[in-house]
């Protein structure tokens, strides 16, 4: 720097640097800034040093913070400047002073290009800086040709060619149009053949910039990188001076590596024999040597060139020489190291398949889960949790259950997390699960989420073979002295359940297990009270007949917190005081929970959630994503063919993943716009349809009992002799019949109203129901789910049509696989207005049971009604128009179920019955308009009147207009069927079993005569009588 | 009454901690890195005394080149902080003899320790007077060397000083020549609009005393202020002089004037401490005579040029004369040249204060000064903001002349053996923020 002539400048600085506080500083600064002006402001004029001596100034108190606004002209004039050291400033100082987006810049423009253009190198340096540091859209428009052309001019000196290419690279991230010329590509394989390492490293930046945003157009290239990673691999033709501790020109091979990893795959034979020999030589070439910086350098190659390794799919031989070497990394004692060869083991997991290779080293890795680094810890757990399948899940659990009692707090958590979804995926057999899952509660219960406990919950509860165990485990938990909340809570619940299995072994009589809950009862906190509650309404049952002490106990309990002052606790006691009462009926009412849906576990979801993307963006975060699903498809069916208790727990991803590539496909072949309402993204569809399979999946099983209790409460008090068929969760009616779990006369009146939802559920299948409806078309999509781990077999769907329809059904397979969903489609025609309804006589096997159920299929009225908003003078014309019977019908309803008017109008919107608002002067009325589609008529205008009373909401009337009769009529009836009362407790109706009745297309109710006909529904009832 | 300080910071300007005392324990020991950090190192510094930062309060002040800071995290009564600070400063004076720096705080770091035990408790300040605190914190400040002379006393007991029915001042006082110096000293206040209306304008004024007395004398003092003389001529019951009376708003009086008699006949009397001491203060906000006429006129010539005149006249009495007078003109930052034409004084551009300053160091009465300036800006960058034109700041000084009016009637002085004593008054006006808006 010219700085030595200033004095100044330097005086000034000094000055500042004296300053003994920033007032001091600033006071300087704001002396030396009017100096400044003044000299600027002279009109004599500044020499060319007086001028480049404030301008320095200028830079140095820009460079402390302070705002410099003014200058800048005499800056930019510098740079015109005839000589070097005024050059140079103005360069310096407008590069800083000056951001791309300032109109200035314009002006400087020309000299810049001069400069570039000239022949004085030192200038065309200095100008490539600048350019490549400030270069905005502008500067990249008018330079970028003149920069190429210094690149690739063979005359320039190799010093202003790196700059050029740098500058280049800069440019083309501001504007990628810079280098969109043709034959560019020609160019850049012609610069890949630089001999010059320092100009090949600038060009190589360049490279990658270029080949990141399109690899196809520099697939000529391919073979120069592969020719410059042999030329540094075999380190010939290296210069001293690009050599850094041995290596050849570490920084190249890395950026040449990179750049690789952007192309696809290597084809040509030759170039991928080379390549690979190349990487061979870097993986045989590295080791952990002494000296630290030559460590970083090779390193850095070396890591480099496993992630091509693994982007290139190599031979399995190379892959295990790379699980080798990392294998040696994490062996050494330095943590820097340790920590990449986890990290990159994990990664290379991920990717391809070396499970059994890093197996091998499964011991040190578990020896890196002790270090006292916690970086080194967490990689090893994710790399253990990586790791992990069939044949060591044990061995990994149990060394990470040993390991939870001595862990960092920080890790606990995710250590928790990540030993329970093993122990559920990897599972040999449930036992061991729920082993696990309670030696994790005990060992840290704290850190234990409610997720994993409501998991083990749901798997015994939906395997009675675990049951009798998982008791006797929690009972022997429940001996211990400290005992955390979790398990009290697990215990209490599976106790409550299951005790009565251990009715015969020593300490377990109803009694005893009371007493020793009960000890826990004072030291917990509300929710568990409320769990406790349920497990001694539980075991009030499961005691039938009663022994009166411990009757007499339970209910002292009851009633100690029917006054509780948390509501839930409180309403439990009274409610469980007042079911005790009744004596035998409690066993019908708090039976034993039934079978939980399965569903994708929440641990899994929550674990997706929780982990942290490392991987940078490219090709390899893709793969894995890819590769993990797979990894999980290969896993289920190991557990399908291997064992036969643990089958069910591998397969929790399965259904909703096969789902969700069915619902996708389901997407593609619908025509219309229907895709839309498929969510593309994975997850959420996923969870929908996750949804559809379990509308009555609960979160945890502490709220099944209460909303089932809630239920049969009312029911109870409403009907208390029919509290018997009552049971929302199925009564232990130990027939062999199958017992549907869902309502369905009800889900066929939700149907009604909706176009999706379940048509009917039993412990073995679910029958989910999808409808889209075009006009007088309908799609109706039919899923059949078999819930079991065995097939069904002997699958037959039958559609009973009724005349007005027009019905076709696809072909229903023979069977359904374990666990699988399939789809029919079914697809409906409309004829005319009728308010019969299709039947689907659905026929199944399991075991030797034999099914047979009759459906309704919500292919009703209504679905063939679209909505129609007219005007106030289109309305009254239509509506004059139609005039008297038949067209025109009016009746007094009564007995309706009684709502507000806004109620009403949402019903009729879900009926399509679209409401106009403001048409009927009087609040009370409902005008609505519709047309009905028929394959006969098309579109028909549907006028709908309805009156209401505003002091008895039980009656109304009703008139409807249209241009048929029929449809009048129809149309009429089928209102007054949605607004007459219709309880929604109506008894689920018991399908016959093997004997079906008749095959016709009358109603498939078997009702029983006890039953009143008030509490059926009425749709059904009619449709009967018709 | 409410906490004045959790806890006090004696800072010098880089922000090093000189001394530091924690009276409470709700505010942490690293709070003055948050001042450091949030005040001292910003642009804020300087522009409000009293910052909050997280949930403390931050009270600070300059003196000289310390900065104290009190901290507080409760609702504190920050009048009484501040003036706490304020007497603080006085007492560590009157100890170290001479001025309050930072020297003089680390030469005298034990003393001073001593005494913020001594003047503040739990948050709550104390007994802060110099004259009782020296009869029990005996320790002696290291003086500066230009400072006078410590006396020699001797060492009467503290206690009946502190009990006694005069606890200011002791008995058995023996002076050769007994003299009475007064001073009355007033700032003016003054916000005068362009168009020469005055927008805000008070006088605060204070009469500090110096006695060298001998016994215990009771001293009289009598004021032209108007309440004072009529209630005068009421108990006299004749008519009031004709002649200006002026009236006082807030009138503060050192402890030993007896305010019972002032509440009865209005009269000020005392007896006085010893020494050097602070008798009242007082403010007026009518009938205020100013001391200079400001008439500016400032003119932007375009963009890069302005022209600047102002006329300063003063209006009291031909004999006096003014002195110091300093009138700074604000000119935008991009001030580049500035050339000046004046009558009197000297004129220049200061780049730092970005003011025009222009100089008198004798300004007589009755007489007025013009400078007129030509000032060239130099463009900049930015993007044009309107220049705000803060007001013309002036400095003065006018010996014997006082802006409210205020004239001492009276001294008079009793003791038991009836000496003869020498009383002398002096006046002088200062400008306090004496600002003209232009």
């Amino acid at each position: 720097m010219a700085l030595s002539g200033m004095r100044g400048l330097s005086v000034f600085i000094s000055d500042v640097r004296n300053c003994q506080n920033k007032e001091q500083e600033r006071l300087r600064i704001d002396k030396e800034l009017g100096n400044i002006r003044t000299r600027f402001k002279n009109e004599k004029g500044l020499t060319p040093y007086e001028k480049k001596k404030y301008v320095w100034k200028m830079l140095y108190i820009y460079m402390l913070g302070y705002d410099v606004d003014f200058g800048h002209m005499e800056a930019i004039s510098l740079i015109s400047a005839p000589k070097y050291p005024e050059k140079q400033v103005g360069y310096i100082v407008t590069s800083c002073l000056l951001n791309e987006n300032h109109d200035f810049l314009r002006v400087v423009i020309n000299a810049v290009r001069n400069d570039i253009i000239g022949r004085n190198e030192t200038f065309q340096c200095l100008a490539l800086t600048m350019v490549g540091n400030i270069g905005g859209k502008e500067f990249a428009e008018s330079l970028a040709p003149d920069v190429q052309r210094l690149l690739i001019s063979s005359s320039c000196r190799p010093l202003v060619r790196k700059k050029a290419a740098l500058c280049l690279l800069r440019l083309y991230r501001k504007n990628p149009d810079v280098v969109n010329i043709d034959g560019w590509s020609d160019c850049m394989s012609q610069l890949l053949d630089e001999r010059d390492l320092g100009v090949l490293t600038s060009v190589m930046s360049l490279f990658v910039a270029l080949v990141s945003n399109n690899n196809e157009a520099y697939r000529n290239c391919l073979p120069k990188c592969v020719k410059i990673l042999e030329r540094l691999a075999r380190n010939q033709d290296i210069p001293q001076e690009y050599t850094y501790y041995g290596i050849p020109s570490p920084w190249l091979q890395v950026k040449t590596t990179k750049a690789l990893q952007y192309f696809p795959t290597v084809e040509d034979p030759n170039t991928r024999r080379a390549l690979f020999e190349v990487l061979q030589r870097i993986l045989m070439g590295t080791d952990v040597v002494k000296n630290v910086n030559k460590n970083n350098a090779s390193h850095a190659v070396l890591f480099e060139a496993l992630a091509l390794v693994m982007h290139l799919d190599a031979e399995k031989e190379m892959m295990s020489q790379c699980v080798a070497l990392l294998g040696k990394f994490i062996a050494v004692r330095e943590p820097n190291i340790r920590y990449l060869g986890l990290e990159n083991m994990t990664r290379m997991l991920l990717i391809t398949d070396v499970q059994d290779i890093i197996k091998r080293h499964q011991t040190q890795i578990l020896t890196s889960l002790k270090d006292p680094d916690i970086s080194i810890r967490r990689r090893a757990l994710d790399l253990l949790y990586g790791m992990c399948d069939v044949t060591n899940a044990k061995d990994i659990v149990e060394e990470l259950l040993q390991y939870l009692s001595t862990a960092d707090f920080a890790m606990r958590e995710e250590l928790a997390l990540k030993a329970a979804i093993l122990a559920e995926k990897f599972a040999p057999d449930l036992s061991w699960y729920v082993d696990v899952i309670l030696q994790l509660i005990d060992k840290a219960g704290d850190f234990v989420s409610d997720d994993i406990w409501y998991r083990v919950v749901q798997f015994v509860t939906n395997n009675e073979d675990l049951q009798p165990y998982a008791a006797a485990k929690a009972r022997e938990y429940l001996d211990k002295p400290a005992l955390h909340e979790t398990m009290v809570k697990v215990s209490a619940y599976i106790l409550g359940e299951y005790s009565h299995l251990l009715a015969r072994r020593p300490g377990c009589r109803p009694k005893e297990i009371f007493a020793i809950i009960n000890e826990k009862l004072p030291k917990v906190s509300k929710p568990t009270v409320a769990i406790l509650l349920s497990t001694y309404a539980k075991i009030m049952m499961h005691t039938q007949p009663p022994y009166p002490e411990l009757q007499e106990q339970i209910w002292a309990i009851f009633r100690k917190y029917e006054s509780y002052i948390d509501v839930e606790i409180q309403q439990r006691a009274v409610e469980y005081f007042v079911l005790s009462r009744k004596g035998a009926a409690l066993v019908d009412v708090l039976a034993e929970m039934p079978k939980f849906p399965e569903r994708q576990s929440a641990l899994l979801k929550k674990a997706e959630d929780a982990e942290v993307d490392t991987a940078d963006q490219s090709a390899i975060k893709l793969r894995s994503q890819q590769q993990t699903s797979n990894a999980l498809v290969v896993t289920d069916q190991q557990h399908v063919n291997g064992s036969i208790l643990g089958n069910q727990l591998g397969l929790v991803k399965m259904p909703s993943q096969k789902m969700e590539a069915s619902t996708h496909n389901q997407g593609l072949t619908k025509e219309n716009g229907a895709v839309s309402k498929v969510d593309p993204e994975p997850t959420p569809s996923a969870d929908l349809l996750g949804d559809l399979l379990g509308p009555l999946a609960m979160e945890g099983p502490p709220a099944a009992p209460v909303s089932g209790e809630k239920n049969m409460i009312s029911a109870l008090e409403a009907t208390p002799d029919a509290a018997g068929a009552l049971a929302l969760a199925t009564v232990g009616d130990q027939s062999n019949s199958v017992q549907p779990i869902v309502n369905i006369a009800e889900r066929f009146h939700a149907l009604c109203l909706q176009d999706s939802g379940v048509l009917y559920e039993d412990p073995y299948i679910q029958i989910g129901i999808k409808a889209e409806w075009r006009a007088h078309h309908g799609h109706l999509v039919l899923f059949l789910g078999n819930k079991n781990t065995s097939p069904l077999l002997s699958v037959r769907a039958l559609i009973l049509p009724p005349s007005h329809l027009k019905m076709e059904l696809s072909l229903v397979p023979e069977t359904i696989p374990p666990r699988a969903q399939v789809q029919c489609l079914l697809e409906v025609v409309n004829l005319r207005a009728s308010r019969d309804v299709a039947v689907l006589d659905f026929l199944y096997k399991f075991g030797t049971a034999v099914v047979s159920v009759k459906l309704q299929l919500p292919a009703v009225l209504n679905k063939f009604l679209r909505p129609i908003s007219v005007s106030a003078e289109e309305f009254f014309p239509q509506w004059n128009s139609l005039s008297g019977p038949p067209l025109k019908l009016q009746e007094v309803v009564r007995g309706v179920k009684p709502m507000s008017l806004l109620e009403m109008a949402n019903l009729f919107a879900s009926l399509h019955l679209g409401v106009i608002p403001g048409l009927d002067t009087n609040p009370n009325n409902l005008v609505s308009c519709t047309g009905f589609y028929s394959e006969g008529t098309r579109a028909m205008l549907c006028l709908i009147r309805v009156e209401t009373d505003p002091s008895d909401r039980t009656q109304l009337r009703i008139t409807i207009a249209s241009g048929d009769p029929t449809l009048t009529f129809e149309l009429k009836e089928f209102i007054k069927e949605h607004l007459v009362n219709i309880p929604m407790s109506t008894h689920a109706p018991a399908p016959a079993p093997a004997p079906a009745p008749a095959p016709a297309a009358v109603p498939l109710q078997p009702q029983s005569p006890i039953t009143p006909a008030g509490y059926t529904d009425p749709g059904v009832m009619l449709a009967g009588l018709l | 009454m409410p906490v004045a300080a959790s806890a006090i910071y004696f800072l010098n300007l880089r922000g090093d901690v000189l001394i530091n005392r924690l009276y409470r324990d709700d505010v942490g020991g690293n709070m003055v890195d948050a001042f450091r950090m949030h005040i001292m190192q910003t642009k804020e510094l300087g522009t409000c005394p009293v910052r909050q930062i997280g949930g403390c309060s931050f009270l600070y002040m300059r003196i000289s080149n310390v900065y104290i800071v009190i901290v507080v995290s409760s609702n504190a009564n920050v009048a009484c902080a501040f003036k706490f600070v304020c007497e603080a400063v006085a007492l560590f004076k009157s100890y170290f003899g001479g001025a309050f720096d930072e020297d003089a705080i680390r030469n005298n770091f034990v003393l001073i320790y001593e005494l913020l035990d001594e003047i503040m408790d739990f948050g709550y300040p104390q007994n802060l007077s110099p004259e009782i605190l020296k009869l029990y914190i005996t320790q002696e400040g290291v003086r500066s060397p230009f400072s006078s002379k410590p006396s020699e006393k001797p060492v009467p007991n503290a206690t009946l000083q502190v009990t006694g029915a005069v606890g200011w001042r002791r008995e058995g006082l023996v002076y050769k020549k007994n003299e009475v110096f007064l001073d009355i000293v007033e700032s003016v206040n003054l916000l005068m609009s362009s168009k020469g209306s005055v927008l805000r304008c008070d006088v605060t004024g204070k009469i500090l005393m110096k006695c060298f007395l001998s016994g215990m004398p009771d001293l009289k003092l009598g004021l032209n202020d108007k309440i004072g003389l009529e209630k005068e001529s009421q108990l006299k019951s004749r008519p009031a002089k004709s002649g200006k009376t002026i009236e006082l708003d807030d009138v503060t009086f050192h402890q030993c004037v007896n305010l019972t008699r002032f509440n009865s006949e209005k009269t000020v009397s005392f007896v006085p401490p010893d020494g050097e001491f602070e008798l009242m203060k007082y403010r007026i906000t009518e009938g205020v005579n100013l001391p200079f006429r400001v008439l500016p006129t400032i003119k932007e010539l375009g963009r890069t040029r302005m022209e600047v005149n102002v006329k300063v006249k003063s209006v009291f009495g031909a004999k006096m004369f003014a002195l110091g007078v300093v009138v700074k003109v604000p000119v935008p930052k991009q001030t580049a040249k500035a050339s000046f034409q004046v009558t009197s004084g000297r004129a220049k551009y200061n780049a730092s204060i970005d003011c025009l300053v222009w100089k008198i160091r004798k300004f007589p009465g009755q007489t007025e000064a013009t400078m007129s300036a030509e000032v060239e800006l130099i463009s900049t960058m930015a993007e044009k903001k309107p220049w705000t034109r803060p007001p013309i700041q002036m400095e003065f000084q006018v010996p014997m002349f006082t802006a409210s009016g205020l004239r001492v009637r009276f001294l008079k002085v009793w003791e038991k053996s009836g000496y003869n004593t020498v009383e002398w008054v002096r006046y002088i006006t200062k400008a306090g923020s004496y600002e003209i808006r232009c």
